[in-house]
């Protein structure tokens, strides 16, 4: 049965091999290109070379971009995390009809389509003479990280949080602000974190509604990206691509930091 | 001044103030009342519990005198002042939760220490009466645990103590011994009214455990859908039930359905089953039933005795016994006399020609022990008795 049970996760290894393989090839591949010598995103990288990390640091059109979109997603997760968080505060424990609209209406910005999203966005804020304004996409942006913290925090209440606390401290005096810094923070702040990365990343990278919304001063880096692959093919576009890749591993192993730690606890 | 944990039963001290609960009423939708009605007192140093099975209102009470429930109608006064729209925050009463509802990332010191904290007590004063507190309890040497690292003893006295040491106007406890196993229970409302008799504060005590409400009470309020059907101290309430559910909701009881034949010396007279004459305590408090009513008469088991054939009593009937199971301490006897099945319990060795089922035998009792029911319907009556004559087959 042992060997049936190796040969059995052998078979799955090799063929689960490929499909990883898949995934993760167009994405690492990025890495030697923007290795390259030449003035062309291309593979095989011609010669090795960081000269293109150079060329992409020293552009002040794509520092500016890179600049812009942390500023955003920065502005969209502090925005979306105390969103998400009030609503999971605010629905936890009670009970009243339409609840489930409520938190169904908290999780549309997941389902709807970005494109419908940003066209009725670009439509508000035109009438509002905001399109151009980094605010705007920050705003729209906080929209789509709030379901993920939402949802994030709403987990961690359930599993970690008894109501009878809140009345606990409520009956030992405590008022709400207090009430919110002793009870529910501890309770929700490993939601709140993994949830404020994970909307970092759907913010980071957005292109639809960054596309939409941005003006001359405002083109984020997913958006430069998009735009140079038609028209320049720079090795610039690979360089900052591996920016992403390397944030993106800063925070799984963040997040993997953080579950070990509670783990641990 | 005193040694902290000191016991002084001479003179026991009284903290708290007077809490009248009064015409209270509270529905949840409009027209479906779970509170009715309801008024009590509660004196300073008094423990007065709310007895009842669930969804008697019992809970929705305390947690409108918590202040976390609004009541549709009424005025909870605190000292004759109207508490009804304070916030629980800004209400001065301890409450302690089913399950004690400890702060889990908090160290026992800093549970206990949070109300003073939340009133803003400075650090050197809000260290040493939570300490003092803790002491109190037999706590002290766990200030910087973890709630989770304490037994479930341990927990219960955190409770207490963290409800205690802003001195609340009174202490409030629902349910707090409902998830635990009988030994520990015990143990447990031996603690509470020891610490309470320490502290001497009042406490509003809500349980469905009729055990748990004689040992621990000075006074206890029946309830029944919503509404108070009897208050009063425990011997009060058990040896003289106002009502055929009272009557049978504290301990086991026998209900014999009686026509009223008239009212002598204070005492009812009834005709039982079978036109046999007898008397019985009147109802308190409550309008006396008029000639040829129908009525109940309540009549514990340990108050039935066995006659000797020489043996007189006030109230003598024959029967014929139809089981008998030795229990230890009593033994359990059922008896087939005045038309139905009555459960005689005794502490005495009952001679073995009487424990053969078919024995003749005969019962007496004190007219003083039979207790009639107010609002005894005969449909309400019937009822609890099918449900006591269950409980004894």
């Amino acid at each position: 049965m042992g060997r049936a049970e190796r040969s059995g996760a052998n078979t799955l290894f090799f063929a689960s091999m490929p499909i990883l393989a898949f995934l993760l090839l167009p994405s690492l591949i990025i890495i030697p290109m923007a290795l390259t010598k030449g003035q062309l995103i291309q593979f095989p990288p011609q010669g090795l070379s960081l000269h293109s990390f150079a060329d992409y640091l020293s552009d002040p059109q794509w520092v500016h971009s890179t600049v812009l979109s942390f500023q955003v997603s920065a502005f969209a997760v502090v925005l979306g995390c105390v969103a998400g968080s009030a609503a999971a505060i605010g629905l936890h424990g009670r009970h009243f009809r339409g609840k489930g609209v409520v938190t169904g209406a908290l999780l549309v910005p997941i389902i709807i389509p970005l494109v419908v999203l940003a066209l009725g966005e670009y439509l508000l804020f035109a009438r509002l003479r905001m399109v151009g304004s980094w605010v705007a996409i920050g705003l729209v942006h906080s929209v789509l990280v709030t379901p993920y913290v939402f949802i994030s925090v709403q987990t961690s209440l359930t599993a970690g949080l008894n109501p009878a606390l809140v009345r606990s401290a409520r009956s030992l005096g405590a008022h709400w602000p207090n009430v919110l810094r002793h009870i529910y923070w501890p309770a929700i702040r490993p939601g709140v974190l993994s949830g404020a990365v994970l909307g970092f990343a759907v913010s980071f990278d957005e292109v639809v509604v960054a596309f939409f919304l941005q003006g001359p001063g405002t083109v984020t880096l997913p958006v430069r990206m998009f735009t140079a692959i038609q028209f320049e093919l720079t090795p610039k576009i690979a360089a900052s691509a591996s920016l992403f890749i390397l944030l993106a591993t800063l925070s799984l192993v963040a997040q993997g930091l953080l579950a070990f730690r509670r783990g641990v606890r | 001044m005193d040694a902290p944990g000191e016991l002084d039963l001479l003179h026991p001290r009284t903290s708290g103030r007077q809490l009248d609960v009064h015409r209270v009423w509270k529905a949840y939708a409009p027209g479906t009342y779970v509170v009715r009605d309801v008024t009590f007192t509660l004196h300073p140093g008094e423990f007065l519990t709310l007895l009842g099975p669930s969804g008697s209102g019992k809970t929705s009470t305390l947690m409108m005198v918590a202040g976390f429930e609004q009541p549709t109608e009424g005025e909870i006064r605190v000292d004759g002042k109207d508490v009804v729209d304070l916030p629980p925050e800004r209400r001065n009463f301890g409450v302690v939760f089913q399950g004690y509802a400890l702060f889990p990332h908090m160290s026992v010191l800093e549970n206990v220490e949070f109300s003073l904290r939340m009133r803003r007590v400075r650090g050197a004063t809000r260290h040493l009466r939570a300490m003092e507190m803790l002491d109190r309890v037999g706590l002290a040497g766990f200030a910087a645990r973890r709630p989770r690292e304490l037994s479930g003893g341990q927990q219960q006295r955190v409770a207490l103590a963290r409800a205690l040491v802003f001195e609340p106007d009174a202490l409030l406890l629902d349910e707090p011994l409902g998830a635990l196993d009988r030994r520990l229970r015990e143990q447990l409302q031996t603690e509470i009214k020891e610490i309470q008799r320490r502290v001497g504060i009042s406490v509003l005590f809500v349980t469905h455990d009729q055990d748990e409400a004689m040992t621990m009470s000075d006074r206890i309020a029946v309830m029944r859908d919503g509404e108070i059907v009897q208050i009063g101290s425990p011997p009060e309430i058990y040896l003289h039930p106002g009502t055929a559910f009272v009557a049978s909701f504290l301990g086991e009881t026998n209900l014999l359905p009686v026509t009223l034949a008239g009212v002598e010396n204070g005492q009812a007279v009834v005709r039982f089953h079978g036109d046999v004459l007898g008397r019985a305590r009147l109802p308190r408090g409550a309008t006396p039933p008029a000639p040829g009513d129908a009525g109940l008469v309540s009549l514990r088991p340990e108050r039935i005795r066995f006659l000797e054939t020489t043996q007189l009593a006030e109230q003598v009937t024959d029967g014929v016994l139809t089981g008998h199971t030795f229990l230890g301490r009593h033994a359990r006897s059922v008896v087939r006399s005045l038309g139905q099945s009555l459960v005689v319990s005794s502490t005495d060795v009952v001679p073995t020609s009487q424990t053969a089922p078919g024995a003749k035998v005969r019962l007496g009792w004190n007219f003083d022990d039979a207790q009639l029911l107010a609002g005894g319907s005969a449909a309400d009556g019937s009822e609890r008795q099918d449900r006591t004559s269950k409980g004894g087959a």
